[in-house]
């Protein structure tokens, strides 16, 4: 090979090599980003049995069942519908009735929301934004209420 | 006192204006008196920054809730090591704590750098000096600390339990020295686009630098990892938060900027791309103080959020990032091209770790901004979470990995593959049988597993590799390789120790991904619970009263193998009353380099409490490794070249200076 | 004064670090050139160290050095085609610009610094730690400074039942109602429950909660009414509760029994024929269970003397209704002012701002549909 070609074919490899990068993060963004739904939207959501999403919302009072073991079921609200959840694990210390929290997993065959992680708001000011956004536009949540 | 603080700052900023503009019109116009002023305006303006920051730590360790700022993130109960540290666990303090650093490693280069040249000098503290203008004015003029109560409240309003941790307390200083180190090399580059000349001691100047920010920056990004890891109870060292990329993609960026200036300080190569780099990387830098300060991604640790402060930081990132890359644009074709290399050459290797990291910095920016934009297009809120780093992110990571050992192995300018790889040839071999016993001996070893620990052992022997090569083991006798190995440069080792530390960590990460088991249960007192082959027994809940909280402690007894109790392990629901909240201690038994993690849930009505338990193989060595990799940067900060910075022209020529060299 | 004074010095340090390296003479300054040649130099005696230690091999050696020598050699070829921009400095005489540019970077500092602290600064505030604060004598306190001494105190013996029986009332007063919750509850488990503790309690309880009296609360009530048959402030929130739950006429029974047992100037009687108005006038208005009464009246209820109260309720109001006519696009606002002036019982003007209210959104609007649906649930009509 000329020095020419040898430089060609470097450049073409780099670029191969960036080309095969960005093929596979915009496959990785269409394949595993998951969207965050509020109860609401479910409906009008077409989900694929399975498919991960972020479900958000308010803990609905009065459903936080403890069942055996470590499993807990509870029912996500934005006071218009609400889901099912359950989750097996321990629910962040900030877990409560009526407070904000997002969960993320899948829905399972019989319309229960089995979620693999539990978030719930970080402290007392803080309420996770895609809920607050959520409820705020549902015309539920208005702001500075806590203090 | 507060007050005085006050008018530090507000001194402080006038300082930081005339400091930008003053050795600048000088640099520009030869004026060496104006040029002069650089120096003790730096110096004076660091001064004052460190006053206000005393005065309002003052304000805090004494509680002063005259101070706003005081009243709304402390509170009288707090123990006093609390207290002090608080002065930066909030917003304004932590704005205060970014410029104090920012001023002080501008002060460094006004004292050192008096053996740069003249204009270079001046126009690097004139950068340095509008970049403090702009935070402090940000400061000023959106998150000031000094603002006072009158009347004063008795009582502050904050005791944010999760907040009053001593890593919690650490993590920020360390990541604002690393942020804020790479404002020097940014500095650096945009003096060299002004004067359109890259001098000879510039990337003399910049490797260094780049090492303190770097190691700075790796020891922050291991202590807020480890922090999660212990203090949220989920037992995950990583989550792929937008946070920890903020953090995460200046370190890639700054891995690969450690790795070209090298290059470009040994060969004059890769001049143009070292600026750019060294222009993107604290541009990320910034980004990351951005997505964490306006609040724009939402995240576990998002605190402070206000629109005011969103858009000032807006502006500040536009002017910054965007006026730097348009006079790169403009002026980079003045810069000349430096040296010629092969592909297959330290050169060439250097540059394939910088495509990798690059690329890789790349898609962790795609994967945190995404969300944003699609929100901005309203196109719905989704989040890219761990399975889309994992997609992308682990393919970009291996390759790489896989190539570091050759790297220091290939000489300059043209290198011999084969004869390296000859060299690797005894690492390669141990990576082998760690892989084969791996696989055959480990139950439940998957064939990924196998390989990752295959590669973790790959990076250490060829680290290893690497020192005894260059001791010439095997070509001289054993003395000789004695005082050859103590006689190496300080950077050969620091180049060793990093890889080693990266091996060590991905061993780590390995170990806990691959090998990790983990059970969730409710326990009675008295059961007992078996986990990869260790038997802890639950003896109850015990109430216990601390300073400012009453806690529930579960313990736990690891039996061992001869039916005594060889550890106890607590773990702990403990109950703040003042703000009414709760949180979780997870107990943590550290068994060699592997830990037993354990967290307290609920408890349940028959008297039963939620247990999660975790057994974490080799985890320690995720955190062991960021600290050797750290020694290794500190190292290199000490070889005798480095140190030299640009040498100054008192010293005589030593003896080693050949005419020879001199055709 | 002391604080003019560092000011004063701090400014003189700040303008002397500008002025003084202008004054100063320029040292000899060097081309750029000589700082690359002397790094050259450098990197060719480390080249040297590395060959004689063996760490590179000598061809290598050979070739790394006859690069450094081509840059020396370039840099020759630069230097002199670059030596009408090396500056020559020292020589010249500034000029007016440079002249320009010291004078006012000396003028800068103190103006800006100055006029900008006159902006931002307290200067006459001084510091205020804690611990200097609370070491004050008691009689030069505020009370929030007592309440302060007292929780610190408590903080110390956190067994000390009576202090927080003292305390308690006082949190109450301060509208710290969670405090309250606590320090009851404190004081009951300490020193055992009596009728006004419980009746405390019950009330903190309602508060906390914007003046819904809870199940909790409503507990504590009775507890005290079992303790204390004539406490008057658990048989007033409880008809309150029945009230809340749209037992209009339970509660208007029992006010009125309260009523006839209450000695005649009791500060409590203001508080009931106020609660027995209202739900006269509610009854009235739908004959429907509504919400219950504004939070703000409830709070006035408990803490003000009952002629202040009507006042300041009235205040309250008309600063909303103010406010909404300023800044009429605050949907929870309207709603808030129609809710007042029912509860008020002031349906005239209720119906006037639920029409205002929609006339700012316009008739179709989301929100106007919403005033509508809203008001109804209050039992009140667009049209008479």
């Amino acid at each position: 090979m000329t020095r020419k070609q040898k430089r060609l074919s470097v450049i073409i490899g780099g670029l191969a090599f960036l080309g095969a990068a960005t093929g596979l993060t915009f496959y990785a963004l269409g394949q595993k980003a998951s969207y965050f739904y509020m109860p609401a939207d479910l409906t009008s959501a077409s989900l694929e049995p399975g498919q991960r999403i972020r479900l958000g919302g308010l803990v609905e009072k009065g459903t936080v069942v403890r069942g055996q073991g470590a499993t807990v079921a509870f029912s996500v609200t934005d006071t218009h519908k609400s889901v099912k959840v359950t989750y097996t694990g321990i629910l962040p210390d900030l877990f409560r009735e009526e407070q904000g929290v997002i969960t993320e997993g899948a829905f399972g065959s019989d319309g229960v929301f089995v979620a693999d992680s539990v978030l719930a708001k970080h402290d007392e000011r803080y309420m996770p934004k895609e809920v607050a956004d959520g409820l705020k536009a549902k015309g539920v949540w208005q702001e500075s209420k806590s203090e | 006192m507060v007050e005085t603080g006050h008018f530090a700052l507000v001194l402080a900023f006038a300082l930081s204006l005339v400091q930008t503009l003053v050795p600048l019109i000088g640099a520009r116009t030869g004026n060496q008196r104006l040029m002069a002023v650089g120096g003790p305006v730096t110096v004076t303006g660091f001064a004052l920054t460190a006053l206000s920051f005393a005065a309002l730590a003052g304000a805090y360790a004494s509680s002063d809730f005259s101070v706003a700022s005081v009243w709304e993130n402390s509170h009288s109960l707090q123990p006093l090591i609390y207290k002090i540290t608080g002065t930066w666990g909030n917003h304004e303090g932590s704005m205060l704590l970014w410029v104090l650093i920012l001023t002080f490693f501008g002060a460094l280069v006004a004292v050192f750098g008096s053996n740069l040249p003249a204009t270079l000098r001046a126009n690097v503290l004139a950068v340095q000096g509008a970049i403090g203008a702009t935070f402090f004015l940000f400061i000023l003029a959106t998150s000031n600390p000094f603002i006072r109560l009158n009347p004063a409240p008795i009582e502050g309003r904050d005791l944010n339990p999760v907040l009053q941790d001593l890593g919690l307390a650490i993590h920020p200083p360390l990541l604002y020295l690393g942020y804020v180190g790479f404002s020097i090399c940014f500095s650096f580059s945009v003096a060299a686009l002004i004067e359109g000349r890259i001098d000879a001691s510039w990337a003399r100047w910049v490797r260094p630098w780049t090492l303190v920010a770097w190691m700075f920056l790796t020891g922050g990004i291991a202590m807020g990892s480890y922090w999660a890891y212990y203090e949220l109870g989920w037992g995950g060292f990583w989550f792929w938060d937008p946070v920890e990329n903020a953090s995460f993609m200046p370190w890639l960026a700054g891995t690969a900027l450690l790795h070209s200036a090298i290059v470009m300080e040994k060969r004059s190569a890769l001049k143009i791309w070292t600026l750019l780099l060294a222009i993107l990387t604290f541009s990320l830098s910034l980004l990351g103080t951005f997505l964490v300060r306006s609040g724009v991604l939402t995240s576990v640790h998002a605190f402070a959020t206000d629109p005011t402060r969103g858009i000032f930081i807006l502006c500040i990132l536009t002017l910054f990032i965007g006026g730097s890359l348009a006079l790169f644009a403009l002026r980079a074709s003045r810069l000349t091209a430096g040296g010629l290399f092969h592909p297959i050459s330290r050169e060439g290797a250097l540059v394939l770790n910088n495509l990798f990291l690059t690329t890789a910095t790349a898609t962790v920016l795609v994967g945190t901004l995404y969300p944003l934009a699609v929100e901005a297009l309203s196109a719905g809120k989704i989040s890219v979470g761990a399975p889309f780093f994992n997609l992308t992110f682990g393919p970009l990571m291996v390759p790489l990995l896989v190539v570091v050992p050759f790297g220091p192995l290939l000489a300059w300018k043209r290198g011999d593959l084969y004869a390296v790889a000859q060299r690797l040839m005894a690492a390669f071999a141990a990576a082998l049988l760690a892989m084969l016993v791996t696989g055959l001996f480990i139950d439940g070893a998957s064939v990924f597993a196998a390989l990752g620990v295959g590669l973790a052992f790959w990076l250490v022997c060829g680290a290893l590799t690497d020192l005894a090569v260059k001791s010439g083991f095997g070509n001289v006798s054993p003395a000789t390789m004695l005082r050859r190995f103590a006689g190496l440069p300080r950077s050969v080792f620091g180049t060793a120790l990093a890889h080693l530390g990266l091996g060590l960590t991905t061993l780590g990460i390995v170990g806990t991904l691959c090998f990790g088991t983990e059970k969730i249960l409710s326990m009675h007192a008295g059961e007992s619970v078996e986990l990869s082959g260790h038997t802890l027994r639950f003896e109850g809940l015990y109430p216990a009263q601390g300073p400012n909280y009453s806690e529930d402690r579960g313990r736990f007894s690891l039996i061992g193998a001869d039916g005594g109790i060889a550890a106890e392990i607590t773990s702990a629901k403990r109950f703040f009353p003042v703000r009414q909240t709760t949180t979780t201690e997870s107990g943590i038994e550290t068994i060699g380099f592997s830990q037993l993690y354990l967290s307290l849930g609920d408890e349940g009505t028959d008297g039963s409490v939620v247990v999660r338990l975790w057994w974490k193989p080799l985890v320690t060595l995720i955190w062991g490794g960021a600290l050797v990799m750290m020694a290794g940067a500190a190292m290199s900060l000490f070889d005798r070249r480095l140190r030299v910075g640009a040498p100054s022209r008192r010293r005589k020529p030593t003896a080693a200076m050949p005419s020879a060299g001199l055709p | 004064m002391l604080f003019w004074v560092i000011a004063a010095i701090l400014t003189l340090g700040a303008s002397l670090a500008v002025l003084l390296p202008l004054t100063g003479g320029g040292k000899g300054a060097s081309s750029s050139n000589d700082h690359d040649l002397e790094v050259y130099r450098d990197q060719l005696a480390e080249l040297e160290r590395d060959a004689s230690r063996g760490l590179i091999q000598p061809a290598e050696a050979e070739e790394a050095r006859a690069e450094i020598a081509r840059r020396v050699l370039r840099l020759g070829d630069v230097g002199q085609a670059n030596t009408c921009q090396v500056d020559v400095p020292g020589t010249r005489q500034p000029s007016r610009a440079t002249r320009l540019v010291a004078t006012s970077a000396v003028l800068l500092v103190p103006l800006l610094s100055w006029g900008l602290y006159s902006q931002l600064g307290s200067p006459d505030l001084p510091s205020q730690p804690l611990a200097e604060r609370l070491a004050k004598n008691p009689a030069d306190s505020s009370v929030d400074e007592l309440v302060a001494r007292a929780e610190a105190h408590l903080a110390a013996n956190p067994s000390d039942g009576r202090g927080w029986d003292v305390l308690a009332p006082i949190y109450l007063r301060l509208q710290r109602f969670s405090d309250a919750v606590t320090a009851y509850r404190n004081a009951i488990r300490l020193d055992g429950d009596t009728a006004a503790r419980e009746a405390g309690l019950g009330e903190a309880i309602a508060n906390a909660a914007g003046g819904i009296v809870s199940a909790d609360a409503q507990s504590a009530f009775e507890q005290a009414l079992k303790l204390d048959p004539a406490n008057q402030k658990a048989a007033f929130y409880l008809a309150m509760a029945l009230a809340q739950e749209g037992r209009l006429a339970e509660a208007t029974a029992a006010w009125q029994k309260m009523l006839g047992l209450l000695p005649p100037d009791s500060p409590w009687r203001g508080a009931v024929q106020q609660a027995l108005a209202e739900a006269a006038n509610r009854s009235v208005a739908s004959g429907e269970p509504a919400k219950g009464p504004d939070a703000a009246a409830v709070d006035a209820a408990s803490s003000m003397a009952p002629q202040d109260r009507q006042a300041m309720i009235d205040t309250m109001v008309a600063g909303l209704d103010e406010k909404l006519r300023q800044n009429p696009r605050d949907t929870e606002g309207w709603m808030r002012l129609i809710r007042s002036y029912v509860v008020l019982g002031k349906a005239d003007q209720a119906r006037e701002a639920l029409h205002r209210g929609i006339a700012v959104f316009g008739a179709d609007s989301e929100e106007a549909k919403k005033f509508t649906a809203f008001a109804a649930s209050l039992g009140l009509t667009a049209t008479e």
